[in-house]
């Protein structure tokens, strides 16, 4: 007893207690997900009693699978779609805006900084009533896929403008002076010292608005038209009280594996770029890290 | 290598603020052509940003910035033919040092061959050959500092600005370096504008020094001047530890101002010499003669000795003045028996062509 006491509480010792309270957390957070996961691979119909491995939901059930089922796999291609368009609009909009904001020094450049930050703060419903009523009324813009791509950009440049600013200012105005006093043209300073510099912080951007894509339900969905701009967070949705079948949780493990991917993809990127600046290395993950997406 | 002429740096009442803060408030200097010039001065004296002003990373207020006789006003930082060795160097630390040292030159588009040429003879210049493909946080502080130095040499600028180089290293390193550069000034012959706050640093590579303070130049000079002749009380109090001693001056007589402090009386022979009233009057600690007791004497002046304090081949003494000013002295160790030690009454020689009256600075600009 005195050793299983001395084991747990020394002092001297590993945080036995902080670390078991870790584990409990991932444990908790995980197995829900794991579970979801290992049913999109049961070989019956039922998402709760397992009957056997198959990947009949992804692609072998002829008609209910992934692959197969119109709706699901319309879904799936949408996700993937909005996700990749919003990130080729966010992120260059984003790093330009954020240039501007640290750059700019002139009276406003304070107020517009706490302007950007007006998305991460509102409530997503809120925006998406919004958004929805001066696209309809005042912009005249079809709901549909570009709806539903400007209104995922509005929020998406915000998270961009976060991350980027925040990596522009560590990095400080000496490079980009330097790279003038040597002879570089602003734009030749930021392309050629500026922006590979700032790689890190854009990959960890590509892959925060690829997450905020995916997952996004409330603004997406109030600006689709019909069944062809559902998304898989809308699909999800509206099947749950209908008949369903572990395909839906195919479906959700395969946007789980995409943003999975697209880390580790990042990761890999960022860990050759920054090969020898020991300082910016991590600095990405941290940077996803700090916005729970 | 030595093709690369110096060129002629003329700054005519210069002027940058910063909000309320006047950083450059007026400075006028002439550097002649291939001279090694200092700014030399404390923090937050103008000397960067005059630096800065130079380099056209600063836009100048008011004032004139001309280059070989053209002005360079106009003239955006990456088109002037000047380059800079930064504080903290700067280095791209995306780039190895090869891309670093030939990022400038492949701005200018030039050849692959001459830039293989060029890159290689300035890292052999600043013995840094074999670590072409490192990059710069796999290098010291002194590797790094020289890639900064070889960045900015290699495009041949008629001014090299260099921001404090030396500031984030060793004592022992800056040493070394600081013979270094007066090597490479010497072998590629152009001007060099140094910035430092570091006065021995300034004394021993410097042609000339400006000593600034509060964006204003206080005087310039060769090393020697500046350090025999200190101009303002600023520049005796800036450079090295000065004896200041406030007297009443009344009048030159036989070439030597007559000084009265305290009880005594002084003969200064150099600086103001016909100053009248209160003044303050300089001596260098290495110019004291201390003797023993004895009363009386010509610029001699009774005191005791307060402290001694070691310093190997040195030996500084801490001596309490009758008139109550408290001076230090220099004793070469020359393997005497020790004479002075603490609480021994001595007799202070202040020398008439060592004792210096300085010009005071008018009322309410005292630092």
């Amino acid at each position: 007893m005195k050793r299983l006491r001395d084991w747990w509480s020394n002092p001297w010792g590993r945080p036995r207690a902080l670390v078991a309270v870790t584990w409990l957390y991932i444990a908790w957070s995980i197995v829900p997900i794991a579970i979801a996961i290992l049913f999109s691979f049961n070989a019956g119909k039922s998402r709760t009693v397992w009957q056997g491995f198959s990947t009949r939901w992804y692609w072998g059930d002829p008609t209910q699978s992934v692959l197969h089922d119109p709706a699901l796999r319309s879904a799936l291609e949408q996700s993937l779609k909005l996700a990749a368009l919003d990130m080729a609009v966010s992120v260059p909009l984003g790093v330009a805006l954020a240039l501007g904001l640290t750059r700019w020094h002139g009276p406003g450049a304070r107020p517009v900084n706490v302007l950007m930050l007006f998305p991460l703060v509102t409530p997503e419903i809120v925006m998406a009533v919004s958004l929805l009523l001066v696209f309809v009324t005042l912009y005249g813009i079809q709901l549909g896929t570009t709806a539903q791509l400007l209104g995922q950009v509005t929020f998406s440049v915000s998270y961009v403008v976060v991350i980027v600013r925040g990596r522009l200012l560590s990095i400080g105005k000496e490079y980009e002076e330097a790279a003038t006093d040597l002879g570089a043209s602003r734009v030749a300073a930021l392309r050629l010292v500026l922006l590979p510099l700032l790689a890190p912080a854009i990959f960890a951007s590509l892959m925060v608005v690829f997450a905020l894509s995916i997952d996004d339900f409330v603004v997406t969905d109030y600006l689709s038209s019909d069944a062809s701009t559902q998304t898989v967070p809308i699909q999800i949705y509206s099947s749950v009280r209908g008949t369903t079948t572990p395909a839906l949780n195919a479906l959700a493990t395969v946007i789980v594996v995409a943003t999975l991917l697209a880390v580790a993809f990042a990761y890999v990127v960022h860990r050759r770029f920054t090969a020898g600046d020991e300082a910016a290395r991590g600095s990405a993950l941290r940077e996803i890290a700090a916005f729970d997406v | 290598m030595s093709e690369a002429k110096g060129g002629a740096v003329e700054l005519v009442e210069l002027r940058k603020r910063f909000g309320d803060v006047a950083a450059v408030d007026g400075v006028s200097l002439r550097i002649p052509a291939g001279e090694f010039f200092s700014l030399l001065g404390p923090s937050g004296c103008g000397k960067t940003t005059t630096l800065r002003l130079i380099a056209g990373l600063e836009r100048p207020d008011g004032g004139r910035i001309s280059l070989d006789g053209v002005d360079m006003a106009a003239t955006p930082p990456h088109r002037r033919k000047v380059n800079t060795v930064f504080q903290n160097y700067a280095l791209f630390p995306h780039l190895s040092v090869f891309d670093n040292v030939a990022f400038g030159l492949r701005r200018r588009r030039t050849s692959r061959n001459e830039i293989n040429r060029r890159v290689g003879g300035v890292l052999e210049a600043v013995r840094l050959e074999g670590l072409e493909k490192r990059r710069p946080s796999q290098l010291s502080g002194g590797q790094q500092q020289r890639v900064a130095l070889a960045r900015a040499l290699v495009l041949e600028p008629s001014v090299l600005l260099l921001d404090e180089p030396l500031g984030a290293l060793d004592a022992k390193l800056r040493k070394a370096l600081q013979l270094e550069l007066k090597t490479i000034h010497e072998q590629f012959g152009i001007t060099f504008v140094y910035v430092t706050h570091d006065q021995e640093e300034a004394l021993t590579m410097s042609d000339r020094i400006a000593v600034m303070s509060d964006g204003r130049v206080e005087q310039v000079a060769t090393p020697e001047e500046i350090y025999e002749e200190p101009a303002t009380v600023f520049v005796a109090d800036f450079l090295g530890i000065s004896n200041l001693m406030t007297a009443t001056a009344e009048g030159a007589h036989d070439g030597r101002c007559l000084l009265r402090l305290g009880e005594s009386e002084l003969h200064a022979a150099r600086g103001e010499i016909s100053a009248r009233g209160e003044v303050r009057i300089v001596i260098r600690p290495e110019r004291i003669r201390v003797e023993p007791y004895a009363p009386g004497g010509e610029n001699r002046i009774p005191g005791m000795v307060e402290r001694v304090v070691y310093l190997g081949s040195l030996e500084q003494l801490v001596i309490r003045l009758a008139t109550g000013d408290v001076l230090q002295a220099i004793v070469v160790n020359d393997g005497e028996p020790k004479a002075f030690s603490q609480g021994v009454p001595v007799r202070v020689h202040l020398p008439a062509e060592a004792l210096r009256v300085l010009p005071e600075r008018p009322a309410g600009e005292v630092t």
